[in-house]
C-alpha cells in the first residue's frame, strides 16, 4: 500500500470516528426550596431500579456523578456503589425508600443514621428513567468471499432517553426539587463495503444535560459544561 | 499435482475442523462471581449451624431448552459465599456443616438449611426491556437446637441488568445473578425475624435472656 493510500485510509477513519448523529435535549427543573450546601457536605446520586420493564442504567448514574463533580468542583459526590454497599441491604432495588418520609423509618436504626452522617450526606438524588431504541428501519447485508468481506445497505434507528431526578434533603427530610432530562436522536449506518456508524449519543447527552442542570440546582457553576444543542 | 491436491485437501480439512470447533464453542459458561457486602443489621446473640449439602454447594444450571442458547451456569459457590456473609452478620456464631447434626460439643441454638428450588433466567431477546433477568426460588428451613423443624418458608429473589455496549453476555448475566443474590441476602437479613415461628422463638429467647439477667 502506498504512503498516499495509507494517509487516505487514516483520514477516512478519522472522519468516520468524528461523525455523530444529532440529538434534541429538553431539560426542566422544579425547585421547591433553596438548597444550602456547607463545606464538606456531600451529595449521593443513585438510580431507581424498581421498574419492572426497565432499569436506570448504572453507567448513566456514574456519568451524572462524574459530570456533576466537574460542573461544580465544590460538590462532593459519593459514588453510588460505595454508598449502596456500605448501607447494604437498605438501598437495594426492593428495599430502598421510595418516599422521602420513608427516610425517617430507616434512620430510626442508629447504625444507618451514623453511617449516613459519616458520609456527611446533605442531599440524595434519585434518578429514574432509561434509554431505549424506539424505531429501527433498513437493512445491511454482509458477504464473505475469497477476496474479502464487504457490506452493503443502510440502517437507521431512533433512540430516546427520559430521566427524572428527585432531590431529597437528608437533614430536613423534604423533597427539595426535581430535574428532568429527555433526549432523542436518530443514528444512521450506511454501508458501502465498510459500515460507517453515525451514532447519536442520546444517553451521553441526556447525562450531560441532567448533570449541568443539577449543577445549577446546587449552586453556581464554576466550570461550564457544553449542554447539547437543541435543534 | 498430487502434492497440490493433498495440500488443498489438508487446508479444507483444517477449515472444517476450525468450523466445527467454532460451532461447539457457542456454549456460554458462567461461574457466578461477586463480592457481597456485610449487611448493616443488629446481630442476634445466638449460634447457628448452617447446613450446605453438596448439591447446594455445587449447584449448576444447564440449559436444556432446544430453542434457547446453551448456557452452563454455576451458582453454588456464589450462593454459599452470600449465606456466609449474611448469616455471620445476623448471628454471633456461625458453624457450617454438610449434614444436619450437632457439629461440636457446644450447643447450637438454631440450624438453617437453604436449598435452591428453582432457577430461571431471561436473555435480552426474550424480554421487552432488553435485559438479562434472573429469578431464584429458595426453600429455607430452620430447625431448633434439637434438630426439630421449626420454620419452612419460600424466599424469592430477582435481579436484572440492562445490556450495555461492549459488555459480554456472561458479564451481564453475572451482574444480574449478583443483584439477585444481593436481593436474597436482603430478604434473609430483613425478613428472618418476621417469619411467625421464628419471631415467636426469638421472643421467648429474649424473654429468657432478660429473665436470666434480672435474677
Amino acid at each position: 500500500m502506498s504512503k498516499y493510500k495509507s494517509y487516505q485510509l487514516v483520514l477516512f477513519s478519522v472522519i468516520c470516528l468524528g461523525l455523530f448523529g444529532c440529538t434534541n435535549v429538553t431539560i426542566d427543573q422544579v425547585k421547591h426550596q433553596e438548597v444550602k450546601l456547607n463545606k464538606g457536605d456531600s451529595i449521593v446520586v443513585m438510580g431507581r431500579r424498581a421498574g419492572s420493564d426497565y432499569e436506570t442504567e448504572p453507567e448513566l448514574i456514574s456519568c451524572i456523578g462524574e459530570v456533576l463533580a466537574k460542573t461544580n468542583e465544590s460538590l462532593n459526590i459519593i459514588p453510588e456503589n460505595d454508598f449502596v454497599d456500605k448501607l447494604y441491604p437498605w438501598f437495594e432495588a426492593r428495599t430502598a425508600p421510595t418516599q422521602v418520609r420513608d427516610l425517617n423509618r430507616l434512620l430510626s436504626y442508629d447504625k444507618i443514621s451514623s453511617l449516613i452522617e459519616d458520609y456527611q450526606v446533605q442531599y440524595i438524588v434519585w434518578v429514574d428513567g432509561n434509554t431505549e431504541k424506539t424505531r429501527s428501519a433498513g437493512s445491511i447485508s454482509c458477504g464473505l468471499s475469497a477476496t474479502g468481506a464487504a457490506c452493503f445497505g443502510f440502517g437507521t434507528w431512533d433512540t430516546k432517553s427520559e430521566y427524572e431526578a428527585t432531590i431529597w434533603d437528608y437533614n430536613s427530610r423534604q423533597l427539595v426539587g426535581k430535574v428532568s432530562s429527555s433526549a432523542d436522536g436518530t443514528s444512521y449506518m450506511p454501508a458501502v463495503v465498510i459500515p460507517i456508524p453515525i451514532i447519536a449519543p442520546v444517553q451521553a447527552d441526556a447525562c450531560k444535560a441532567m448533570a449541568a442542570q443539577l449543577g445549577q440546582f446546587f449552586g453556581p457553576e464554576k466550570q461550564s459544561i457544553a449542554v447539547p444543542n437543541t435543534n | 499435482m498430487t502434492y497440490i491436491s493433498n495440500k488443498v485437501i489438508n487446508k479444507m480439512r483444517f477449515c472444517t475442523l476450525i468450523f466445527f470447533v467454532l460451532l461447539t464453542s457457542c456454549k456460554s459458561t458462567l461461574n457466578v462471581q461477586g463480592n457481597f457486602p456485610t449487611p448493616v443489621i443488629n446481630q442476634m446473640p445466638f449460634s447457628i449451624g448452617v447446613v450446605f449439602d453438596p448439591q447446594f454447594i455445587n449447584y449448576q444450571y444447564i440449559e436444556t431448552g432446544k430453542d434457547r442458547s446453551e448456557w452452563e451456569i454455576s451458582v453454588g459457590k456464589a450462593q454459599v459465599q452470600l449465606f456466609d456473609v449474611v448469616l455471620s452478620a445476623m448471628f454471633s456464631e456461625v458453624i457450617t456443616s454438610d449434614k444436619l447434626q450437632t457439629i461440636s460439643n457446644k450447643p447450637i441454638d438454631l440450624f438453617f438449611q437453604p436449598s435452591l428450588e428453582n432457577f430461571q433466567y431471561n436473555v435480552p431477546n426474550e424480554t421487552k426491556g432488553k435485559m438479562f433477568e434472573v429469578w431464584l426460588k429458595y426453600n429455607l428451613k430452620v430447625f431448633d437446637g434439637q434438630q426439630q423443624l421449626m420454620a419452612d418458608w419460600v424466599l424469592t429473589a430477582y435481579g436484572k441488568t440492562p445490556t450495555a455496549f461492549l459488555k459480554s453476555d456472561e458479564a451481564a448475566l453475572n451482574e444480574a445473578m449478583v443483584i439477585a443474590l444481593r436481593d436474597l441476602g436482603a430478604g434473609i437479613a430483613l425478613r428472618f425475624g418476621h417469619v411467625p415461628e421464628i419471631n415467636q422463638w426469638l421472643k421467648s429467647k429474649h424473654q429468657a435472656l432478660q429473665a436470666s439477667t434480672v435474677y
